[in-house]
């Protein structure tokens, strides 16, 4: 049953009216988990339980008990601040917030309402016949409302020039002719406000319950305070130029840090698996063949090779710069990784990273003599030079990374070719740019899931979580 | 009720050394009474294993520690048969006693080696179990940690069940190289330990270090939040960094921060070659003293 509805029943048959501790703790568990915390209903009962132990009468106390039942990592620990600080409030304020809603909706209508009239004058010359002709629906009518008042004048303008021009059914083309612009202007709207909305925190979901939406809205849009956490959550694409030298140490602190748990990792890598018989006995023969020490038999892991290989093609440019820099920093743990480009065909560039250059230089020389950087993706063709002159690197212990958004032609062929590359290798990891809520739209993906695991990797954040948990319990 | 035994719970820890804020005391609290595990993150020297230890000198007993590592496993950290000691025994009554008597006694708590989980849950008194580390355990092991964190009973196959005489107070702790499970998570209380704010860390280095007096220490808890928060660390200086920074500093005679002194000391404060290049940069060490002389 989903957690949501036993919280809600639970909240209906454990309160009887709406201002019981009950009532109100299992409807913030509910707000955290629409957050994205992981708040079981174990860890809501804990909760209940903890705060009968608690001082009510003390804020501190009641948002210490929770956050120790409630909140289980630090980013948790954070949004649990934040909306307690927003739930936990008094009635006095939670009115004069439910009225500055309803005021907020007020103003809306009656902004929508006086964008109708402007656009209506606009147009009354010319649809006197038939007033009703310019209908827009309330979106496009909020669009026109919220642009830039030169553009409104231009839209105007153009209605204006229109009216000179002799056609057969003017009321038609004006209302396609506001319609499509309208509707242009509201992608472009929404297209910045989704990637503000990314900045915020990505896992937020609404309730449909206006008052807990509030919360949550809220807490999801304000979450990054700090400039690490926003930028190790926001899609690479769209850092801006004065985050990136921030990000650059980022991906360095990151990649030591898990370059190190690797090498540590590979360090200890004899592990007792079975007695070895043979050294038994020549051990304990000083014992007359008693075993009394045993020796064990370590079976020897061997170090994982990476190989690269990264799309750069146009829409991949941005993203392939920082990837490659994060496995530049592994390298330091792996010996050196193979590296390679791609776009409409595939180039080697393992030989720039292995001149000891710093980084920057070599990605500008790289740059300077690619021939593939900004084309279009062929990954077939890409994959097939691979596996004609560089099959040779790969070996069972070889792990290949795969960075791109699969928006490539002829994607069926290269999935064979990505089989044969598979059978070679230890293990293919496909990191997607994608939004993995965009994969279904997209055929070419359904193809190569068939094939490789793929992950979604946009943000740092994503990049780290999938090389820390995905790739090292793989390998 | 909370209020009492969560001052004298605050008392007790600062009386043994540990100063800490309400929001660790209240955690600390709630994993006593409600008897569950308490799990500590933060970074590495904030005083994460220090919890548990106090918490032995505040109730006066044992500290059990189990300090994980990649490839710990149960042997280690429950129990394993003395075999040795077994293979001798049945050398020795080879002949003196009936087979099914020699196995009876070959398989009695008396040959059991007791590791720190079993040690922790068989103790007369209740104890404190630290688990120090635990992201550095692999998962089939923390499936294990958590089943007995919840039932606080061992299955050993040739004794029976075992349970625990005393529930222990169990401390968690992890720096984060690894997330735990959900499992493990739920079955805690979590407590996120972080830097210290200057009073905080002023405070911590007068009871701890004393003796270098309360202008010296201030201008150490200054610098060392400036540090944090200025620059851009790999490593960032830890409380246990900061103590023995203040204590360094204590052994030059200094009585203040000077650009000569924190050039001499900075090896005690940064861990890596970038950042202390970056600490020695002439304008960060002007900025520091400026800073700590004229904090406002």
């Amino acid at each position: 049953m989903d957690l949501d509805n036993v919280t809600a029943i639970l909240a209906e048959v454990g309160s009887t009216g709406k201002d019981t501790i009950e009532y109100n703790i299992t409807r913030f568990a509910q707000i955290l988990r629409h957050l994205g915390v992981r708040v079981s209903l174990a860890e809501t009962m804990d909760a209940l339980g903890a705060l009968s132990k608690a001082d009510l009468l003390s804020r501190d106390q009641v948002r210490g008990v929770l956050r120790a039942c409630l909140a289980k990592s630090r980013k948790e620990a954070g949004i649990f601040e934040e909306a307690f600080n927003l739930f936990f409030v008094t009635p006095e304020e939670k009115l004069a917030r439910q009225t500055n809603r309803r005021e907020m909706q007020t103003e809306r209508r009656r902004i929508i309402n006086e964008a109708q009239q402007e656009i209506m004058e606009a147009v009354s010359e010319w649809q006197q016949d038939e007033p009703d002709k310019t209908i827009l629906t309330e979106s496009q009518l909020e669009t026109f409302s919220l642009l830039p008042e030169e553009e409104k004048e231009r839209m105007k303008e153009i209605l204006e020039k229109m009216k000179s021009n002799p056609v057969n059914n003017p009321g038609e083309l004006i209302n396609r002719v506001l319609q499509s612009s309208l509707n242009y202007w509201r992608y472009h709207m929404m297209k910045n406000a989704e990637m503000e909305k990314n900045a915020g925190l990505p896992d937020a979901r609404l309730t449909g319950d206006e008052e807990m939406d509030e919360v949550i809205q809220s807490v999801a849009a304000h979450f990054y305070h700090n400039p690490g956490d926003r930028i190790m959550h926001r899609d690479m694409e769209s850092l801006e130029d004065g985050d990136i030298s921030r990000m650059t140490s980022l991906i360095n602190y990151i990649s030591a840090q898990l370059a190190l748990g690797m090498s540590r990792r590979y360090k200890k890598s004899s592990r007792a698996v079975s007695v070895d018989i043979r050294r038994t006995l020549r051990r304990n023969m000083r014992y007359g063949g008693i075993p009394i020490n045993l020796s064990y038999r370590s079976k020897r892991k061997k170090r994982p090779r990476f190989l690269l290989i990264c799309d750069v093609s146009a829409s991949m440019a941005r993203y392939a710069r920082f990837i490659m820099q994060f496995m530049y920093g592994l390298g330091s743990a792996l010996g050196g990784i193979e590296s390679f480009i791609f776009s409409e065909d595939l180039e080697r560039i393992t030989d720039y990273f292995n001149r000891k250059k710093d980084f920057t230089q070599s990605m500008a020389r790289i740059i300077n003599d690619s021939r593939q950087w900004g084309k279009s993706t062929n990954l077939y063709v890409s994959l097939a030079t691979f596996n004609s002159r560089y099959r040779k690197l790969l070996s069972p212990e070889t792990v290949v990374f795969i960075v791109s958004d699969a928006k490539t032609i002829s994607p069926e062929r290269a999935a064979k070719l990505l089989e044969d590359i598979k059978l070679r290798c230890g293990h293919i990891v496909w990191l997607n740019t994608l939004p993995a809520r965009e994969w279904a739209g997209h055929p070419p993906i359904k193809i190569f899931k068939k094939v490789v695991d793929m992950y979604e990797c946009n943000t740092l954040s994503q990049l780290e979580r999938t090389l820390r948990r995905q790739v090292m319990r793989n390998i | 009720m909370m209020n009492t035994g969560l001052r004298d719970l605050k008392n007790a820890m600062e009386r043994q050394g540990y100063i800490c804020g309400d929001d660790l005391a209240v955690t600390v609290y709630l994993a006593l009474t409600l008897k569950k595990p308490l799990l500590v993150e933060g970074a590495p020297g904030v005083g994460k294993t220090e919890i548990a230890k106090v918490l032995g000198r505040v109730f006066e007993t044992e500290v059990i520690r189990l300090q994980c590592y990649e490839g710990l496993d149960e042997n280690k950290a429950l129990y394993e048969w003395n075999y040795q000691r077994q293979l001798l025994k049945i050398q020795i009554m080879k002949d003196k006693c009936r087979q099914e008597d020699m196995e009876k006694d070959l398989f009695d708590e008396e040959y059991l080696l007791k590791r720190p989980l079993l040690k922790a849950i068989r103790s007369d008194k209740r104890v404190v179990l630290l688990i120090d580390e635990v992201d550095k355990v692999d998962e089939p092991f923390e499936a294990f940690l958590f089943e007995l964190l919840s039932d606080f009973q061992v299955s050993i196959p040739e004794l029976g069940t075992l349970s625990a005489r005393h529930i222990p107070i169990v401390v968690l702790t992890s720096n984060g190289d690894r997330e735990l499970s959900d499992g493990l998570k739920r079955r805690c209380v979590y407590l996120y330990i972080d830097y210290p704010d200057i009073e905080k860390e002023v405070k911590i280095l007068q009871t701890k270090v004393p003796e270098a007096g309360e202008r010296l220490n201030r201008e150490v808890a200054a610098a060392v939040n400036y540090l944090r928060s200025n620059l851009d660390l790999r490593k960032q200086p830890s409380i246990s960094e900061s103590l023995d920074w203040a204590r360094a500093l204590l052994a030059l005679n200094a009585d203040g921060l000077t650009i000569e002194n924190i050039s001499a000391t900075t090896n005690l404060l940064m861990k890596n070659r970038e950042d202390s290049l970056q600490l020695l940069d002439p304008g960060v060490l002007r900025d520091i003293v400026k800073h700590v002389t004229n904090p406002s």
